[in-house]
């Protein structure tokens, strides 16, 4: 009773379908049928014989068509050939018989998929008989005058496939209806207009030539299936060259720029872990040089050999990036683990011998890795290669020969590197004191805001650095306006605004000059889009915009209205957190809004405190 | 009936896998009790010899004929690990359903017959001498198992066959064709190592 039960709480509403499916299938057989093939003539046996003989050929011999996966089978247009010329009966036999036939012939598939799928078959082949005879169509020799109903008939059979079919993966995958049935029937129209065609020439062939007919049409079908089969291998083969790169046979570049934006996408749907490590072979001139091209190339290929076999046992993807740089791309995979994994690779490329190893300093075959974990602020592929790329430099400066992840220097360099930093972006904020005193006092106060929250926010060091470096820099393609614009009492002319809008696209091309700056990019580019997307440049909306440029945008507004400008009424910190509030939703972020509101209220709280 | 699945596979099969590899590979088939299927076939044209001169073994050849099934089903049950086993044994043994409801014998049917010889079915009609098979009527059981299927012209041969023995036969085909084309299984297995 218990085990019933676990049954019954497994079911779901797939399984419901799949029975009702049946039931109604099952019992428009026994209607329809009524069980009389038990007093079939022999010579009508021979007939059901040959057609269940023909359905299984063009059962087995499949259309198949790109992409992957892709397989049509013709056996409607003998169900529908057998409607034409014998009648609903006849057909549902030949339907039963093929269905034992082939259940007994593939093993694999479970029973109810056999069975769900004779009923739907049935219920089409019944439905389209029924409306056969409506129309006053009589089992025979094709009229022609009548080939309208025939077309009609055809348009039923295939309407009731696509949606019994439809609402089957519509309940099974949680599709929308419209969409899915949409797919279908964007994929199965070529089948249609193929199989209305082969039932219509088979119905002629079978009326006139009786069995030779049949035959003439099989080998047609056979011929035709393995024409196309000729056809998709060459697809194959042209598909296959055009993604893997000759000499090492891993996959191209442009391959793995297509995966790594699909398993970007993926990552970001499913919420798995996904890191890319870039690797480059150490000192691979220094062999070229010593030993010729030639030898260099067998020296990649080996390489590449060995990334291959590594790659297909644990199901990552390598490619060659170029030269002698390869990428993995490790789904499923977080830094941590992929820095191990990659670490085990290279020792095993230590340990393995090849011709004249000992030139290497090391005296081994040894390569740099640098590696980068997806995450939720990276909106573009080339991001994370460009993560990648820099930790592999890193390990490049450390003496080769290791395995370097983005964002784990040690903490007092990159305090260094961070001050640094912060003065090399002042510098060009020092140029704002003779052309626009209030940028430069603005930015300076959103770095400081920036600072402090950073602090509150539970972010990594490489975030905080890009986050506040960002805070600094956010407004730097203001340096492009000219003077009078950005020190203009007056309401802008609506051409000048346009302009002063260009700044977020002039401060990113200057950011990306200086490698050390490109992460900020993003930050200077989209500070000024809203959460409702009507901000510029681009319109992003909510989640596409990265988080930290969201909060970029809400500090950058509250700064702009509780600035001090003379001749101006000056919004104070409660008023600015009401026009806030006011905003949250439509241009900021309402969460992010709210813990930016409740830090300016403890801060304010606390100097008030320390005042009194 | 037998033979003509044996003359297709062959045929395809010196075609696909080469005269010499076919040969090579056939002379490397391993079946298990293998010696029985040769003694079946002796067996079978003595009986032919036998029951033309004694009429006790002519009265018993329906139950030696299901004799000699039931050990041919057997031999194939203990080989059905081989490709195209599984659809030879299915049609044995639909032959032999229809043989033992029906005392025995195959039931022929008269539309199947009359592309025949006439004098067959003259022998048919009449009842004797023909004793391995016998003329379907009303009460026959199972008759769409019986030898209802006419082949003629163009079929190069004039028969009358059973759905078994269609079966029995595509069965044979695709063992011969099995064995003597090993490459087919390289062709299909090649882009699974390019991915």
């Amino acid at each position: 009773m218990s085990k019933l039960k676990s049954h019954a709480a497994t079911l779901d509403s797939g399984h419901m379908y799949a029975l009702s499916i049946c039931l109604i299938g099952m019992s428009l057989f026994s209607y329809t049928n009524r069980f009389e093939f038990i007093h079939y003539e022999t010579s009508t046996w021979v007939w059901i014989y040959a057609m269940t003989g023909a359905c299984l050929i063009l059962n087995f011999f499949m259309i198949q068509l790109p992409p992957e996966g892709n397989e049509l089978s013709m056996d409607s247009s003998v169900y529908l050939a057998c409607i034409f010329t014998f009648g609903t009966s006849f057909a549902l036999t030949v339907l039963l018989m093929n269905c034992l036939f082939f259940s007994i012939i593939d093993r694999k598939t479970s029973w109810w998929k056999h069975l769900t799928n004779f009923s739907i078959y049935c219920i089409m082949i019944a439905a389209t008989s029924a409306l056969f005879q409506y129309l006053g169509g009589s089992p025979g020799a094709l009229v022609n005058t009548q080939l309208f109903m025939y077309l009609t008939v055809l348009t039923v059979y295939f309407a009731a496939n696509t949606l019994l079919v439809g609402l089957y993966y519509y309940i099974l995958y949680r599709g929308t209806l419209f969409e899915t049935i949409k797919d279908i029937i964007k994929d199965s129209v070529f089948v249609f207009l193929c199989t209305l065609a082969l039932s219509l020439v088979l119905t002629v062939l079978v009326y006139h030539n009786q069995i030779l007919g049949l035959m003439l049409f099989m080998c047609l079908a056979v011929l035709l299936s393995q024409s196309f089969k000729k056809l998709f291998a060459m697809y194959r083969s042209i598909e296959d060259r055009a993604n893997t790169d000759q000499r090492t046979g891993l996959y191209n570049h442009s391959y793995f720029e297509e995966v790594l934006e699909q398993e970007i996408q993926k990552s970001r749907s499913s919420g798995a872990p996904l890191s890319l490590a870039m690797i480059d072979l150490d000192d691979f001139k220094k062999y070229n040089d010593h030993f010729g091209h030639l030898q260099g190339d067998k020296l990649i290929s080996f390489v590449g050999e060995m990334l291959k076999t590594e790659s297909q046992k644990s199901g990552t993807v390598a490619a060659r990036y170029g030269g002698e740089e390869f990428t993995l791309l490790m789904p499923g995979y977080d830094s941590l683990q992929a820095r191990d994994y990659i670490d085990q690779l290279r020792k095993k490329l230590n340990n393995s011998s090849f011709h004249g190893v000992e030139i290497f300093p090391l005296g081994c075959l040894a390569f740099s890795a640098g590696i980068a974990a997806c995450s939720l602020d990276i909106h573009d592929k080339s991001q994370l290669v460009d993560q990648a790329d820099q930790a592999l430099y890193y390990s490049k400066r450390q003496g080769k020969n290791t395995v370097h992840t983005y964002g784990m220097h040690s903490p007092l360099e990159q305090e260094l590197d961070f001050s640094q930093d912060v003065r090399d972006i002042e510098q060009q904020l020092n140029l704002f004191m003779y052309k626009d005193m209030e940028t430069f006092r603005h930015s300076k106060r959103v770095f400081r805001y920036a600072m402090d929250i950073s602090e509150l926010l539970d972010i990594d060091p490489i975030s905080k650095r890009n986050f506040t470096l960002g805070a600094l820099i956010h407004d730097i393609g203001k340096l492009e306006i000219p003077w009078n614009i950005l020190n203009k009492k007056d309401k802008l002319a609506p051409e000048e605004w346009e302009m002063v809008k260009w700044h977020v696209t002039w401060g990113k091309k200057m950011a990306l000059t200086n490698d050390k700056f490109k992460e900020l990019a993003p930050y200077i580019e989209l500070h000024h889009e809203r959460y409702d997307g009507k901000g510029y440049p681009y319109g992003f909306k909510g989640e596409e915009i990265p988080r930290l440029c969201r909060m970029l945008t809400i500090i950058d507004s509250f700064d702009a209205m509780t600035t001090e400008r003379p001749y101006q009424p000056t919004k104070s910190f409660e008023e600015a957190i009401i026009e806030l509030r006011a905003c949250a939703g439509s241009q900021f972020d309402p969460e992010l809004t709210e813990f930016f509101i409740e830090y300016i209220e403890t801060r304010e709280h606390r100097t008030g405190d320390t005042a009194v | 009936m037998v033979y003509d699945g044996i003359i297709f596979g062959l045929i395809v099969g010196f075609f696909r896998g080469g005269l010499r590899h076919g040969l090579v590979q056939f002379s490397n088939i391993r079946l298990k009790a293998g010696w029985i299927f040769p003694l079946l076939l002796v067996f079978q044209f003595l009986m032919f010899d036998i029951q033309e001169r004694s009429s006790t073994v002519a009265a018993a050849s329906g139950y030696i004929y299901i004799a000699v099934y039931v050990v041919g089903l057997i031999f194939l049950w203990l080989n059905r690990h081989n490709k195209g086993f599984w659809l030879i044994l299915t049609g044995v043994f639909l032959n032999f359903l229809v043989m033992l409801v029906n005392g025995g014998r195959m039931p022929v049917s008269v539309e199947a017959a009359s592309v025949l010889d006439p004098i067959y079915l003259q022998m048919l009609k009449s009842g004797d001498a023909v004793t391995k098979h016998f003329l379907l009527d009303a009460s026959t059981r199972l008759p769409f198992l019986g030898d209802i299927i006419p082949l003629s012209s163009p079929y190069p041969r004039t028969q009358a066959i059973s759905i078994g023995d269609v079966v029995m036969n595509l069965g044979i085909f695709l063992y011969l064709l099995n064995i003597m084309t090993p490459a087919a299984v390289d062709l299909k297995s090649q882009p699974k190592v390019q991915g």
